[in-house]
């Protein structure tokens, strides 16, 4: 430590300079993993807010909730759940009606129907006709009140509230009642209920091959593009790690060949293997820390400044999963250094 | 007087291109309490298997080194590099000062080492002595030639080693440098009681030491 930290200090330009590399990497990966977090999350938060287990579908639908449409028959066929809510799922374009121009206030939304007082409802009672939105359209010009208009329908809603996060597949949700969803989602009224899926909490099972029980996670893993968005983004984020532990561990390398005369002297003087290769350890993990600290600090602030334009969302679990992958390549990268140190001849400081 | 740090029958033999080079013959030696001993020889003698083997860097062919009586030679690697650490001080030709420390660092890196606290007085009376007190929070670049092997001395002796063991100690330094720098070296070993071994080809030098041994050709002779 006491090496480590007197050569950092005595060569602050050139370990700054490494310290800056670490910095930006760092800053890229964790930036990188907001960013892959806050589109994942924007396609799953009108889904995790339910905080269910799991969820059936129709067979026929093949895993496509869009494609699902179930019977009260069906509803009574699951056994076993603490709690079961129905849900209808559609894609809309919706309009606001009063808009100069209502063609410029288009935004795709799914709507959502639910019935009043289900565990997965907004905490308002939606009368017919009356929808709860995300409040990013609040963002976009959408006031409680406004009417809209469903693009291809004669269907109008209003709005009667907002409600933050609830995004499902990058788009906003507008909650309604499940009467108003129908008539929606089959442009007409149909005496019976009709729904896409049930939602359960516990672990329910179900009577009748005609349906399928998902757990949230498998729906969510089906979801369009969401695996392999991920799958993409983890792969981004594990090479970059791979990458800055490689460069750090050959600047750290190098540093350590540069060093050699000074390394035999110490060794002729009985300075252990031991010591020096803990100095050269322990100063990857002092530029690491640094350089982490550093990335950590500017991606925050980008997250400050960026609120609301990009999907970016914060989850310390990630991160702290990211800064140990950080020490842990680091310190594998720094042990070739150590290899190093162990091959040098003390003989060298002699003659 | 006690024996501070002997050879017993020491030889090296290397394989050079399948041939067998005696780099040391037969060699028996060994240094006192308070004496200063100058190596010479020409280069290539063996002056520094000499060395390299007496403090313990490479293992001798046959025989024994023994450092304050006990066994030294046929230790391994780590447990040599141990003794060293404690028993033995270095001062090497160039310098053996780490760039990035100040002077009085370079001391306390021991005590940092062993967990120690630093020992101010000692450093005190060594620096008060070798005339390098002012130094003390300098870095060896900022030193001239002669302040760091003064500096080096300081360091061999600060840890209160057996034994010194000093690879041209005057190398760099011009003749009334190097004149001062081994005055102060046989003066520390008499006044603490160490043993100081002395490899150098600068035979001016050999007027302030007690005993002189000559190599040539991997022989050792006493010529003083």
């Amino acid at each position: 430590m006491f090496l480590a930290w007197k050569e950092l200090r005595h060569a602050k330009g050139k370990f700054s300079l490494i310290v800056v590399l670490v910095a930006l990497v760092a800053y890229l990966v964790y930036f990188l993993t907001s960013l892959a977090y806050g589109l994942a999350s924007s396609y799953t938060n009108g889904i995790n807010a339910w905080s269910a287990d799991q969820i059936v579908m129709t067979k026929d639908a093949n895993d496509n909730i869009m494609m699902s449409v179930m019977t009260d028959d069906d509803y009574d066929s699951i056994v076993g759940a603490e709690e079961v809510a129905k849900v209808g799922l559609f894609p809309a374009v919706i309009k606001d009606v009063n808009a100069v121009d209502p063609d410029l206030t288009k935004e795709e939304v799914y709507a959502f129907g639910i019935e009043n007082g289900s565990f997965i409802a907004p905490d308002i009672t939606l009368a017919d006709y009356e929808a709860v939105v995300d409040d990013s359209l609040q963002e976009l010009g959408y006031e409680i009140g406004d009417t809209i208009i469903l693009a291809g329908t004669e269907i109008e809603w209003t709005i009667v509230g907002f409600v933050s996060n609830a995004t499902y597949q990058t788009a906003p949700i507008a909650y309604v009642n499940l009467e108003t969803w129908m008539e929606y989602r089959f442009r007409a009224t149909i005496p019976v209920l009709l729904f896409s899926a049930v939602v359960i909490k516990g672990a329910a099972s179900i009577i009748g091959d005609n349906l399928q029980l998902y757990t949230i996670q498998e729906f969510i893993n089906n979801l369009p593009g969401y695996s392999a968005q991920v799958a993409t983004f983890s792969l981004m984020i594990g090479f970059l790690i791979l990458i800055v532990a490689f460069v750090l561990g050959i600047f750290i390398y190098v540093l350590t060949i540069q060093k050699t005369p000074m390394f035999g002297v110490m060794k002729a003087q009985g300075i252990s293997n031991g010591y020096i290769g803990g100095s050269v350890i322990m100063q990857t993990l002092i530029i690491t820390g640094f350089g982490v600290f550093i990335g950590l600090v500017l991606t925050i602030i980008s997250g400050i400044f960026l609120g609301g334009f990009v999907p970016f969302a914060i989850n310390g679990l990630f991160y702290g999963v990211i800064t140990f992958a950080f020490f842990l390549f680091a310190v594998l990268g720094a042990t070739f250094s150590v290899k190093a140190v162990l091959k040098i001849d003390p003989r060298i400081a002699i003659g | 007087m006690k024996k501070l740090i002997e050879m017993q029958g020491i030889t090296k033999d290397f394989l050079q291109n399948d041939d067998v080079i005696h780099a040391l013959k037969e060699t028996n030696f060994y240094a006192e309490e308070g004496d200063l001993i100058a190596i010479i020889g020409p280069s290539g003698s063996g002056k520094s298997t000499f060395l390299t083997i007496i403090g313990g860097l490479q293992s001798p062919t046959t025989g024994k080194v023994l450092i304050g009586g006990e066994k030294f030679s046929r230790l391994n690697m780590k447990q040599r590099s141990a003794v060293r650490f404690e028993k033995i001080g270095f001062i090497l030709q160039s310098s053996n000062l780490i760039p990035f420390l100040t002077i009085a660092d370079q001391m306390f890196l021991h005590n940092k080492i062993t967990k120690t606290k630093p020992n101010l007085e000692r450093w005190d009376s060594l620096a008060e002595k070798l005339g390098i007190k002012k130094l003390s929070k300098k870095y060896p670049a900022e030193l001239s030639g002669g302040e760091r092997q003064r500096v080096a001395i300081a360091k061999a002796l600060y840890h209160d080693p057996l034994v010194i063991l000093a690879d041209e100690p005057t190398a760099s330094l011009d003749t009334s440098r190097a004149f001062e720098v081994v005055k102060l070296l046989a003066r520390e070993t008499k006044a603490l009681n160490k043993a100081t071994i002395m490899v150098t080809h600068d035979e001016r030098l050999t007027e302030f030491c007690d005993k002189v041994y000559q190599i040539v050709d991997g022989v050792m002779t006493r010529k003083k």
